[in-house]
């Protein structure tokens, strides 16, 4: 198996997202204005709090926990649903479904182009900034490593979900009330709107049953921990590596199973 | 051309919404998904608020129930603009496609007749929701019941809405100019989220731009303050259904100028 034909979409992909320039300019604009709200928000919250430590986590914390999770959400999230949504609604799938490429495989690698520039257009200089401001309380040190490769699988576990959640797309031709629905969980419960040391207790133990916690929390906290403690950080990343195994499995499971049910409008 | 009258537009618009109803029936697995979906989001956008604030008295001087209230006031505003301003969405799309061309050719208004094309019944849940929240705020804070307090809350209600929609629509419109102004909708659609925190949590600098620049500080904080804390109504409470209605005029000639510069694909 060669490499190369990934690395064509992936060169592909990198081109194409270049090409929305405007596109890229008002989401720097709207991120501005959510980190901005964000800030002032907390801010006032942590001013009534009347203590410098809320649940574990001090304003800084906070803060900088919440604005690398919208660095990620802008890195991660693809449209995946509304990508497959649309190709069922139009017919395209059957084109996709031709090429000599499982049709997974072959999504994913055309959105990798996106993931490279994004990473270096959004999330690098966000990181950089943040690192910069805060000065030393984002540990500098073997943590990158481990983030690294806990975003690596946070990223499959988020795909592997949007895949799933495409699929059903094939059943109900639905395609805003589907992904709207994802959204707004996966955000929730993954604590990318609210750090999860904020939820109330037992939320929390239900929170960590489910895999969306693995999707932006996991990531997060591997990367603000300052203590180095082995034991959690290998319960973490086991956690997020049992995910990424049992999404992947069951996405292409349904997948498959889905496939001999498909009608396609035209094309 | 004789000018219509207002009865004629309103029997217009019902027979129009008829038919709009009956289509949207015809897909009705999707229409069910679709208001889950914005369940979904009403429920979680109400669980994220009750975990944020069920820690603090208050913020900033704000108790729970005045956010509460605040909260239940940018639901409400916002569904005029959800229900009867959707077809916004689609512009881009219809200008494109060079498919807008149709709207030149009626006799009617063509705003109207192009906002008339699409109600969207999931603004209704939205509706309800904020109804809920803002009478339990309204029993909790322990606000009069008298017919005057009723009028100016849907007089300021209508204000908020007024604004939003403003907003939208010359959002919509720029499509008519740079093609893509789906980010620029989304980022406008983003405000609403924005809007339901007192602006005094913010420095005196975005609390002009967000008075002055981009002004989501008018979508529920302004007028709002007229009904929560009479003795002390700033006067940008009062001037608020002014500015309401010169920004819903403004946005109109935008989009009209749009229109009229239209000039199809060739199709």
């Amino acid at each position: 198996m060669s490499l190369k034909k990934y690395l064509t979409l992936t060169r592909a992909g990198i081109m194409e997202s270049l090409q929305f320039r405007l596109a890229t300019a008002v989401m720097v604009i709207g991120n501005l204005l959510y980190l901005i709200i964000v800030y002032y928000l907390w801010k006032a919250i942590y001013a009534s709090a009347g203590t410098d430590v809320v649940n574990g986590m001090t304003f800084t914390d906070t803060l900088i926990y919440l604005v690398l999770a919208t660095a990620l959400f802008n890195f991660m999230e693809m449209y995946t649903v509304w990508e497959m949504g649309r190709n069922i609604q139009t017919g395209k799938i059957v084109l996709d479904l031709l090429k000599p490429m499982e049709y997974q495989r072959y999504l994913f690698w055309s959105f990798s182009g996106t993931f490279i520039t994004q990473f270096f257009f959004t999330f690098l200089p966000t990181f950089l900034v943040v690192a910069f401001v805060t000065q030393g309380t984002i540990p500098l040190g073997l943590n990158l490593l481990y983030f690294m490769i806990s975003v690596v699988m946070a990223i499959v576990i988020n795909y592997s979900m949007d895949f799933l959640v495409g699929t059903i797309c094939l059943y109900t031709e639905s395609i805003w009330g589907i992904n709207i629905m994802k959204q707004v969980v996966v955000l929730l419960l993954s604590g990318a709107t609210i750090p999860i040391a904020f939820f109330p207790e037992p939320l929390k133990t239900v929170m960590f049953y489910l895999p969306f916690q693995s999707i932006y929390h996991a990531p997060l906290t591997i990367l603000l921990s300052r203590a180095s403690d082995s034991q959690q950080l290998l319960t973490t990343l086991g956690t997020q590596l049992f995910w990424c195994v049992v999404m992947m499995l069951l996405s292409k499971l349904f997948w498959k199973l889905s496939l001999r049910q498909i009608t396609v409008n035209g094309g | 051309m004789k000018r219509k009258g207002l009865s004629f537009y309103v029997r217009i618009y019902l027979k129009i919404l008829a038919q709009d109803i009956k289509s949207k029936m015809s897909y009705r697995t999707d229409f069910i998904i679709s208001t889950i979906g914005m369940i979904f989001t009403n429920i979680s956008g109400f669980v994220s608020f009750w975990i944020l604030f069920r820690n603090f008295p208050s913020i900033n001087g704000w108790n729970y129930d005045e956010m509460l209230f605040l909260y239940g006031f940018s639901l409400v505003s916002l569904t005029p603009v959800q229900c009867f301003f959707d077809n916004n969405w689609s512009l881009r799309m219809y200008v494109y496609s060079g498919d807008f061309i149709k709207y030149c050719f009626r006799p009617i208004n063509l705003f109207f007749y192009y906002q008339s094309e699409v109600f969207d019944i999931k603004g209704l849940g939205q509706f309800a929701f904020g109804i809920g929240t803002l009478v339990y705020a309204w029993g909790k804070i322990g606000l009069a019941v008298t017919p005057f307090m009723l009028l100016k809350m849907v007089v300021f209600l209508l204000t908020a809405s007024f604004i939003m929609i403003a907003l939208q629509n010359a959002a919509a419109a720029t499509c008519f100019w740079i093609q893509n102004s789906f980010y620029l909708l989304d980022l406008t659609f983003r405000f609403k989220d924005y809007a339901k925190y007192p602006i005094t949590i913010f420095s005196p600098v975005f609390r002009f731009i967000f008075t002055f620049v981009i002004p989501i500080a008018f979508i529920a904080y302004y007028p709002s303050l007229v009904v929560l804390r009479p003795d002390a109504v700033p006067i940008l409470s009062w001037i608020s259904p002014i500015i309401g209605i010169i920004f819903l005029w403004f946005s109109y000639k935008i989009w009209m100028l749009g229109a009229m510069k239209y000039s199809g694909t060739g199709s």
